[in-house]
């Protein structure tokens, strides 16, 4: 079942002569428990893409489903309320809110949604449990590393029911070995159900994706086909 | 070449049968680099031969014991610091067909190139697929795919940087022929 | 992905806002973020209480200063009427007053000459706690005289007679004992001495306190028909006061507003990341704004709060100086009330405004516009500056059509075009932070950046130019409007330094008693004496003119119950009319000979004398004036118009119109010899010289004991002293007033570029990590402050000056005194000093180079 759906979505900056195209007519389902990287050089719109799939910005033409609902039409509101529930967003920076410790920050989606404040802490020190960082639960984040503080991001993305994980360069100011913890993460949510969209200009990152989509100048240009079984590389004589 | 010194190094951890040493290089490479029985026992033949181990019989076959000798020890150091000779560009099948598409009228390069990422990302894919099953239980499997992949990123950068110097090279050559010259060249010269 | 399906309450589902729990944890949020924060929440509350603390004291003085709630010589009532004080039917006179306007206050004078000196003291027997004039009488110790031979002195009484409470004064052949000190509390100048009702005998006059208005044909018999002198006081016109503090208020109002806004928009930049994060977390847009809502009440509150405390204190603490600065008590609780309690609320009102601005932003543009961190694109300048030219044109206009000066100002029009004018300058900010930009093209990296910085962050740096422009503004105002209208007050009789020894009780008797050569050489003995005594540099004898023919004129008694000896009927310049059969002689200037000796104290060679000038002087008011000698032995010259022409004969009088030299070494005081006449003149006019005064100067000012002294050695030598009268200025605190204004200004400038600078602190850390020497970080730092200063002291400067034009429109002319060093220290000083105190502060090295603060 699919949770994320674009279909032909154009987003224009601008206008006149001043006017750039970010994306051109993109089409992109993902479905449930599927991790599909964007991969593309820089400038060729994989952070649009992502802002808009994260009901953030609004595109210009074109349609953009989430879990079953049209988000073209919906309110300020009712769009904030589909990110908080349905939505978990991983940037590269600017994580996590400097004032909130990291099992606050990792509650913060659930009690916007009127969860009753210890019910969210303690469901957000489970997930951070799960991530390893029990012990850090209590600490702000800028008394953790970097590593520890995409680890808590990625907890709070996946915190609750959430349907639909945006990652926008996920391990861009993490070392390889960081990158590659952030990533296992990663797919281990989508291995629980949730669709994820990791965007990224790093093959790496990107081969860890069910499906690699490839964008130049706002368009989809290829994408990888579902990858065989792991066991096809190892042939005799190599 | 490199099996000779594998050899060597499991040496190097105390006296072993054939058979073991056979057993212990496919675990610890992996199954990224699968060898025959046959390979293993004439290579240990050669390192006896060359005075770097010594066997404990005359009797053949895999439960002949070897261990190292200190010249072993010596040359397995030595080869462990020497650094491979990686002066002389490879032959690349690949770079060479990029630069041939370059030159081939009614051939989008771009696309070639694309072709090549694709496929190239694809077995990424595959390797890190490897990767997450085997999980971080096996060192030495990890530190192969890693060795793999890094290679194939390589590879897949390269063809980044391919794609976008020759998207600006067409742009530059195209550019004087529509026209489009700087309003002002000499201040665009005097721009370091 | 289960991690928590189970536990979300079913019945939120379809709530858009979260409810309860997620407004709570919002406001945690919040709260944590000032908690973080709270150095620059500081920085922002100490603005605004410095605000709202400034503007409390400003309009406790702009009230006060001036204002006063009764008039201090009618109290409360409409009209004084004043008789004889003796005489058989005064009593019957009263009694028909008081049937004809009901109540009265009745109070006896008796003017009492101090010994050795030209002032009097005035004895009254006032009743305290007077339907009318009770406002006018205040026990300050001791206690008021109850019964016969008591009295209570004034304080300026009391320092002149040199009697304190406890002792007693011999005053006309009777003797007092000093009970209490007493003042007038709407002029503590007033000098008197109270006395129990009835004791005042002989009483010279007898006022009479009534609200009674005179009316036109509808006049006062006395049964006695004796003489009645009835003065009425008209409405009193606070009007120009009131628009004064309207005007003052609204400013305030407005200055506390900006400072909050200043502070919250320049705070603004940094939060948007966190507000987009948490907008893209899933917050709505009621969430955002929550978070900064409260944020702004509690820094609005407590800033509130801290100036209303801090002001008060201050006002408090400066009430006693103000008092005897304007010479009035003043009532601690008499401040503006209504205008303190809007600034408050405003000032909590503007903090939660402009803490709310930045999540408007977000709500307008996107979430990933707040997420990236860039500033919002700049308004084109030229349309901002479209509608601040028309804001300050449209001020100005309502301003000059609000007639501030007359009876009945339009306190709508006021309040708009005061908001108007600093409203419109902060729009123009922009274009001028632009074109200082456009200027400074050519400077150095580390100016350019600092200026391109400003236009780049248009939003903080424009606030932030706005609230300095007005600090400067209101401090430049203060300083034109201060110069504007010290020069017409009057300079006073003589200087400090100065005693004035006069041979005639009287400064206006016009008649100088001639000495013989042993009197003269005893009074000059002894003021050498007394000169030696009080430390005094030099004694300059003075000498009046008189024509030898008019000869030796008679005893007379004068005003204010003086006798003026026999003497010679002295020269002077004067205006005079011929009406008819008599002559109106007015504007009497006593002329002094220029001697030798007085020309050499002045510091004015022979040389510099023109030998045909009669008159010489600093003054430029004395056109159509002449030199007038009475000639006619028995003639009697007097001021008094009606004597002169109702005499039997006109006096025989010489006028002529004399040569005038300006010299603007001589001084302006009124007592001290002005004006004088030279020695050619004395010889064509034919006229003698005679001494009349001698001028002491002495080191320093004079204090009450060195005076006290002199009087008590001049009364033994038959002489009278004069000295400066103490005279209520509210010079020194224009002075003040602008100095405070200069220091407000900059202390909202050194907190505006504080705050910036704490904002910038990531440039810096990359420009220190690029190799900048703490030169360039210094030199930053200056610019930016000096810039803001600048244009803020010109903008401010200009605006001040085009709403006192506006203000005064109706007479230019006290517009013409510029303060010259206070505009210089304002547009010159304020951007030096800042730009050292920026070079100053920004010495340090930026702490944690290497790990920048989470956003």
């Amino acid at each position: 079942m699919s949770v994320l759906e674009l279909n032909g979505v154009s987003k224009v900056y601008g206008d006149g002569p001043a006017e750039v195209r970010a994306l051109h007519e993109v089409s992109l389902t993902v479905d449930e428990g599927e991790l599909v990287a964007v991969m593309g050089p820089s400038g060729s719109g994989k952070s649009t893409l992502l802002t808009i799939a994260g009901t953030l910005e609004a595109p210009s033409a074109g349609e953009v489903v989430i879990a079953g609902a049209a988000v073209t039409g919906m309110s300020r509101n009712d769009r904030a309320r589909l990110r908080r529930r349905s939505i978990g967003y991983v940037f590269q920076n600017f994580n996590l809110l400097a004032g909130l410790t990291a099992a606050e920050n990792v509650a913060l989606p659930l009690e916007l949604d009127g969860v009753p404040a210890k019910v969210a802490r303690e469901a957000g020190v489970q997930a951070l449990e799960e991530l390893g960082l029990r012990e850090r639960s209590g600490s702000f984040p800028d008394e953790l590393s970097g590593g520890e503080r995409q680890r808590v991001a990625i907890a709070r993305a996946v915190v609750g029911d959430r349907r639909l994980l945006l990652a926008d360069e996920p391990s861009g100011a993490l070392d390889s070995a960081n990158g590659e913890a952030v990533m296992r993460l990663i797919r281990t949510a989508c291995r629980r159900g949730v669709a994820g969209v990791v965007v990224t200009h790093d093959a790496q990152l990107a081969s860890w994706a069910d499906r690699v989509v490839f964008l130049r100048d706002g368009r989809v240009v290829d994408q990888t086909a579902p990858a065989a079984g792991p066991e096809s590389l190892i042939a005799p004589g190599r | 070449m490199s099996v000779r010194y594998a050899l060597l190094a499991l040496l190097s951890e105390g006296p072993k049968y054939g058979h073991q040493l056979r057993q212990e290089f496919e675990a610890r490479t992996g199954e990224v680099w699968p060898l025959n029985v046959g390979q293993v026992y004439t290579t240990l033949q050669r390192l006896e031969r060359g005075g770097l181990v010594e066997s404990d019989g005359d009797e053949e076959g895999p439960q002949k014991g070897f261990r190292i000798t200190e010249d072993g020890e010596a040359a397995l150091a030595a080869w462990l610091h020497t650094p491979p000779d990686l002066s002389s560009p490879p032959r690349d099948e690949l770079v060479i067909k990029i630069l041939i598409a370059v030159q081939v009228r009614d051939v989008d390069v771009h696309e070639v190139l694309q072709t090549h990422r694709r496929y190239l990302v694809q077995l990424m894919q595959e390797w890190t697929r490897l990767k997450e099953h085997a999980g971080d239980r096996d060192l030495g499997f990890a530190l192969a795919v890693d060795a793999e992949l890094f290679r194939l990123d390589a590879v897949v950068r390269w063809l980044d940087a391919a794609d976008g110097r020759i998207k600006r090279a067409r742009l530059d050559r195209l550019e004087p022929a529509d026209g489009h010259l700087p309003k002002s060249p000499r201040k665009a010269l005097v721009r370091p | 992905m289960t991690v928590l399906t189970s536990d979300r309450p079913a019945e939120v589902k379809g709530r858009a806002g979260g409810g309860a729990p997620a407004r709570r944890a919002v406001v945690r949020w919040g709260w944590r973020l000032f908690r973080r924060e709270w150095r620059r929440h500081l920085l922002i509350i100490s603005m605004l209480a410095l605000a709202v603390a400034a503007t409390i004291v400003g309009l406790g003085t702009a009230t006060n200063a001036a204002k006063l709630s009764a008039d201090p010589e009618f109290g409360t009532a409409a009209t004084i009427l004043s008789l004889r004080g003796s005489g058989p039917q005064l009593s019957d006179d009263l009694e028909a007053i008081r049937a004809r306007v009901g109540a009265i206050d009745v109070v006896a004078h008796q003017e009492v000459a101090v010994p050795g000196s030209v002032s009097t003291i005035d004895l009254r027997d006032q009743r305290p706690g007077g339907t009318f004039n009770g406002v006018t009488l205040r026990l300050d110790s001791g206690r008021y005289p109850t019964g016969p031979g008591e009295v209570a002195l004034s304080e300026g009484a009391s320092k002149l007679l040199n009697i304190k409470v406890g002792g007693m004064w011999t005053a006309n052949g009777q003797a007092w004992h000093v009970v209490g000190t007493v003042e007038n509390p709407l002029n503590l100048q007033e000098r008197f001495a109270l006395v129990a009702p009835g004791h005042v005998v002989p009483a010279a006059t007898v006022s009479v306190f009534t609200d009674w208005h005179p009316v036109p044909g509808d006049g006062l018999q006395l049964p006695s028909r004796a003489a009645l002198h009835i003065i009425s006081r008209g409405h009193p016109s606070t009007a120009a006061v009131d628009a004064l503090v309207l005007a003052l208020g609204t400013l305030g109002l407005l200055f506390v507003g900006l400072m909050a806004v200043a502070g919250f928009t320049v705070m603004a930049q940094r939060r948007h990341r966190a507000l987009g994060m948490l907008a893209a977390v899933g917050a709505t847009d009621r969430h955002v704004r929550l978070v900064l809502l409260a944020d702004g009440a509690v820094v609005g509150g407590v800033g509130a709060l801290a100036g209303a405390v801090v002001g008060l204190a201050a006002w408090f603490a400066f009430v006693p100086a103000l008092s005897s600065l304007a010479g009035h008590r003043i009532d601690r609780s008499a401040l503006p009330w209504w205008a303190v309690g809007a600034m408050l609320l405003l000032a909590t009102l503007t903090a939660v405004g402009a803490a709310w601005w930045p999540a408007r932003a977000i709500a307008r543009t996107s979430v990933v516009a707040a997420l990236s961190g860039r500033p919002s694109p700049p308004q084109p300048a030229h349309r901002f500056a479209a509608a601040g030219t028309l804001l300050l044109a449209g001020g100005l206009v309502l301003l000059f059509l609000s007639r501030p000066g007359s009876e009945h100002p339009r306190a709508p029009m006021i309040v708009t075009g005061t908001l108007a004018i600093p409203v419109g300058l902060l729009f123009l900010a922009p274009l001028s932070i632009r074109l200082l930009a456009a200027a400074g093209r050519h400077t150095g990296v580390a100016v350019r950046l600092a200026l391109r910085d400003l236009v780049r962050y248009q939003a903080r740096s424009g606030a932030a130019l706005g609230s300095v422009t007005l600090a400067v503004g209101i401090a430049a105002a203060i300083a034109v409007s201060a110069a504007a209208s010290d020069a017409p007050q009057p300079v006073g009789n003589l200087p400090t330094d100065q005693l004035m020894v006069h041979l005639s009780p009287n400064r206006e008797a016009e008649q100088a008693p001639p000495l013989s050569g042993d009197q003269l050489q005893a009074v000059t003995t002894g003021l050498q004496q007394i000169a030696s005594d009080i430390g005094a540099r030099s004694v300059v004898p003075l000498e009046q003119a008189y024509s030898p023919q008019a000869g030796l004129q008679p005893a007379h008694a004068g005003p204010r119950g003086r006798t003026v000896p026999a003497g010679y009927a002295t020269t002077s310049l004067s205006r005079i009319t011929v009406s008819g059969p008599g002559i109106d002689i007015s504007t009497m200037n006593p002329l002094y000979v220029a001697t030798p000796s007085l020309l050499a104290h002045y510091g004015i060679p022979a040389s510099a004398v023109d030998p045909t000038a009669d008159v010489l002087s600093a003054r430029t008011d004395l056109q159509g004036l002449k030199i007038f000698t009475p000639e006619l032995r028995g003639g009697q010259a007097s001021s008094e118009p009606g004597t002169a022409s109702n005499a039997p004969r006109a006096p025989k009088i010489s006028s002529v119109e004399p040569r005038i030299q300006t010299l603007s070494q001589l001084p302006l005081y009124t007592s001290a010899p002005s004006i004088l006449l030279t020695t050619g003149a004395v010889q064509r006019l034919g006229l003698g010289t005679v001494p009349a005064a001698w001028l002491i100067q002495a080191a320093g000012p004079l204090t009450d004991t060195q005076i006290q002294t002199a009087t008590t050695a001049a009364s033994a030598l038959g002489l009278y002293v004069e000295n400066r009268d103490e005279q209520a200025s509210l010079a020194p605190l224009r002075n003040w007033s602008t100095a405070v204004g200069v220091l407000v200004a900059l202390g909202v400038l050194g907190m505006t570029v504080g705050l910036i600078r704490s904002e910038t602190a990531g440039d810096l850390r990359t420009l220190a990590a690029a190799g900048a020497s703490s030169t360039i970080r210094r030199t930053i730092a200056g610019a930016t402050s000096a810039a803001l200063a600048l244009l803020g002291a010109i903008l401010g400067t200009a605006g001040a000056y085009a709403a006192l034009l506006v203000w005064h429109r109706s007479d230019l002319s006290p517009l013409h005194r510029v303060p010259v060093v206070n505009l210089a220290v304002i547009l010159a000083g304020l951007p030096l000093l800042a730009w050292t105190g920026g070079w100053l502060l920004a010495g340090r090295e930026p702490p944690a180079l290497g790990r920048p603060p989470l956003e």
